[in-house]
């Protein structure tokens, strides 16, 4: 790569061509203050806090967006340059409220910290004396227009990285006002609540309903781990104080996601108001009563002695780590001979020998075909990715009998039996994509074997593990009627159990109450996602550790403890520590 | 060595600075040693001596005429002026009422909360006149020193009055001492 030779504040600096006087200044570890800058976000030199004198330039130039030249001189803190910054932060705090005292982001607030960097005690000019307005219409976080210093950065993070194009800016100069479409409360906009523009706001004027007023992220641990929504795999932050989970964020360096999450992982796990199971279970005398953890092992140790293993069913949620899969997969199947095994959701056909496409494929696709899937609602964040290619000229093709959330961005829509018409195309592109889910039909799927060698092939997983659960065999196909006892995986999943014989016995390992353990035999509490630590299989094959963020709730227990406490009970070495356990489920998932 | 003289007074203020000037703690008896109090809203004698002084303090925002009277008067009689505290140095929580303007505020703290009954909105004569906008003491009077914080922490009101001891003016406090809250 072709360097470029520059000084910056008399330090010689060489950056690849093409890179920004910010770029090449971070990389020689010179700290340049920004605001409106971002690094997942294209710079745009609106708030001009990054403005350095460049020698020749007739005026001072944001850092940003102005790219290096050989032999150029820069200064980064020179007189004119800090005399300017502070006039920005004067303009800038002189309109709309930034008073800091009352305000959630107080402490963690961007401007707020160049305000002590630059030593702004006092107002220099009149304040504004409008108030703006609060739009709280949105469930999860809330925009406070008093706070917002039209940076744009969520405008970018709307448009740049969700696709969604929600949030736009109306009017010009100081009348300008971030909205919703046009104009409409965010309640009622096409916002889908992904809440990207929530995480890269520097001020307080969008805050997160659930965790504001709790705390400065000092204060705050932040724990990496996957979140195990959908099969997708995104990489994220789970933010606690106190053994208390405050919120999601999402990780900007993970592979999958680069930061990007959903509602689905980023709120909605956070508003889960099902009760728990925090106690051990077990039926007697028709009454669920709660006992030690020993009994009930006990119990369900003596029914699988008791019973033989042709009349026993498993069924499983794929919310649960690749740890807890395997254990069922070897104790259940391979120990104890059950072959009535099955999932609680479906699973994508196998399409190709060898599944070669990743998600990141979808980027640098021209022709995308979506086929018998629909991650605008199961998988919202390949949706993004989707909508992404779309900005940048890829095609869409969507292939699906059912309703589709991606519909009506595509150029075509057609019916499964169909699915020629869109193959042609894809034939005659460079880079086709085929994202398919369980919704294609096995003539489809014959068809689509065409395009293997020329698509990349990615398989949108109905569930969260279940590429884990199909490589270990655990979708064997499941009849409820050819059991009389079962043992059903049930974790976070909501499942009636409308399926399960009456008499049968039933052992439910759960971590919410639901009708089915209401009627369960024994109930054994399980961890949700927080309270675990092991890893998960995303929809690409990728192995991702999940992290234990704070304590399991009373009594519970992670999925795989369970299982391999029940195993060890009868005498059956499946593997008793976490990184044994592991090293095993990735071998099975994955054989090398 | 004569002590060096300081008057504070309070505007439109909650007392909390005045309280944080108190939670120096024992550090007070010593700064005592070298600083003679003339005057304060917490103690009997109220305005700053007409001979003057070499510090003044003003903690509160200017909302009301009364309120510039008595900045005018201490920067007369003062040689330093702190302007201490949020309201004092931006207006702070005082100026949220210029979001509403103040004949809206007047009317819902006098006559709409839901406790008052024959409200009545002060107007003797003998008060100052409620501005039509909330500001900190500097749009009034000249201020040498300001120190945000709401309220600003013990610690930096007594570093700053070390350093004018030592004789030297901050110009902006040192970032351990500069908060907005």
């Amino acid at each position: 790569m072709a360097m470029v030779n520059l000084t910056i504040n008399g330090q010689k600096v060489s950056a690849p061509a093409g890179s920004t006087v910010l770029q090449a200044a971070r990389l020689a570890n010179i700290d340049i203050p920004t605001l409106c800058d971002h690094p997942a976000l294209a710079p745009i030199g609106a708030c001009r806090m990054c403005l350095v004198e460049v020698k020749g330039q007739r005026t001072l130039q944001p850092a940003c967006t102005f790219p290096i030249a050989e032999g150029m001189e820069v200064q980064t803190e020179s007189q004119p340059v800090t005399d300017a910054r502070k006039f920005v932060l004067d303009l800038l705090f002189a309109e709309r409220n930034h008073y800091c005292m009352y305000c959630e982001m107080s402490g963690d607030c961007e401007l707020q910290a160049l305000g002590y960097r630059y030593g702004i005690d006092h107002w220099v000019y009149p304040t504004y004396t409008k108030r703006f307005p609060v739009d709280a219409s949105r469930k999860y976080f809330l925009m406070d227009h008093n706070r917002c210093i039209l940076c744009r950065r969520c405008v970018r993070a709307c448009s740049e990285l969700v696709a969604n194009h929600t949030l736009g800016v109306r009017q010009r100069g100081a009348a300008s006002m971030i909205q919703a479409d046009m104009d409409v409360p965010f309640g009622q906009s096409t916002c889908v609540s992904c809440g990207t523009c929530l995480q890269v706001c520097p001020t307080g004027a969008l805050v997160d309903k659930r965790s504001a007023f709790m705390g400065r992220d000092i204060q705050t641990q932040h724990i990496q781990s996957t979140c195990a929504q959908c099969s997708i795999g995104c990489g994220m932050e789970i933010v606690t104080r106190d053994g208390n989970v405050l919120r999601i964020e999402g990780d900007w360096n993970a592979p999958v996601n680069a930061g990007l999450l959903c509602q689905k992982g980023r709120f909605d796990p956070l508003y889960d108001a099902r009760p728990r199971i925090t106690k051990p279970l077990v039926r007697k005398n028709g009454v669920l009563k709660e006992v030690d953890w020993d009994t009930a092992v006990q119990i369900v140790v003596q029914a699988l002695k008791d019973t033989n293993a042709k009349d026993w069913g498993v069924l499983t949620t794929t919310y649960a780590t690749n740890e807890a899969l395997y254990l069922l997969d070897k104790l259940f199947r391979q120990e104890l001979g059950v072959t009535n095994v099955g999932l609680l959701n479906d699973v994508a056909p196998k399409m190709v020998e060898k599944a070669n496409g990743s998600l990141a494929d979808v980027n640098n696709s021209d022709i995308i075909l979506l086929v018998g899937a629909n991650p605008a609602s199961e998988q919202p964040v390949a949706s993004f990715f989707i909508k992404r290619a779309l900005n940048k000229g890829a095609r869409l093709i969507v292939v699906d009998d059912q309703e589709n959330g991606l519909a009506a961005f595509a150029s075509m829509n057609l019916g499964m039996a169909e699915v020629e018409k869109a193959i042609e195309f894809a034939q005659r592109a460079t880079n086709p994509v085929v994202l398919y889910g369980a919704g294609v039909t096995s003539e489809a799927a014959r068809a689509l074997q065409k395009l293997s060698g020329k698509a990349a092939f990615v398989a949108l997983e109905p569930g969260v593990n279940t590429r884990a659960a199909a490589a270990l065999g655990l979708n064997s196909g499941f009849d409820p009627s050819a059991s009389k006892a079962l043992y059903v995986l049930l974790g976070e999943q909501n499942w009636n159990g409308e399926l399960v014989k009456k008499d049968a016995f039933v052992i439910v390992q759960a971590s919410y109450q639901s009708p089915l353990t209401e009627r369960a035999d024994v109930v054994l509490p399980m961890a949700i996602w927080a309270e675990r630590t092991g890893t998960v299989t995303n929809t690409e094959g990728r192995i991702q550790k999940v992290n234990k963020a704070v304590e399991p709730k009373g009594e519970a227990k992670p999925d795989w403890e369970i299982l391999s406490l029940l195993a060890s009970k009868m005498g059956k070495k499946i593997g008793t520590s976490l990184d044994e356990v592991s090293a095993h489920a990735a071998q099975a998932i994955h054989p090398s | 060595m004569a002590k060096v003289k300081i008057a504070t007074d309070w505007l439109a203020a909650c007392a909390g600075c005045h309280m944080s000037l108190l939670d120096i703690d024992d550090r007070i008896v010593k700064l005592l040693e070298l600083v003679e109090f003339t005057s304060s809203p917490i103690t009997d004698l109220k305005h700053p001596p007409k001979e003057g002084v070499t510090v003044g303090i003003l903690t509160g925002a200017i909302s009301n005429t009364h309120n510039i009277e008595v900045a005018k008067q201490m920067r007369e009689r003062c040689q330093i002026l702190i302007a201490v505290g949020d309201c004092a140095t931006f207006g702070g929580i005082v100026a949220s009422r210029n979001l509403v303007g103040t004949e809206a505020a007047l009317r819902r703290a006098y006559l709409e909360t839901e406790s008052t009954v024959d409200g009545v909105i002060p107007d003797s004569p003998e008060l100052g006149k409620p501005l039509d906008r909330v500001t900190g003491v500097g749009d009034v009077v000249k201020v040498d020193l300001f120190i945000p914080g709401c309220p600003p922490r013990a610690d930096a009101l007594f570093y700053a009055l070390s350093e004018l001891l030592a004789g030297r003016v901050p110009v902006v406090l040192p970032p351990e001492h500069f908060v907005y809250d």
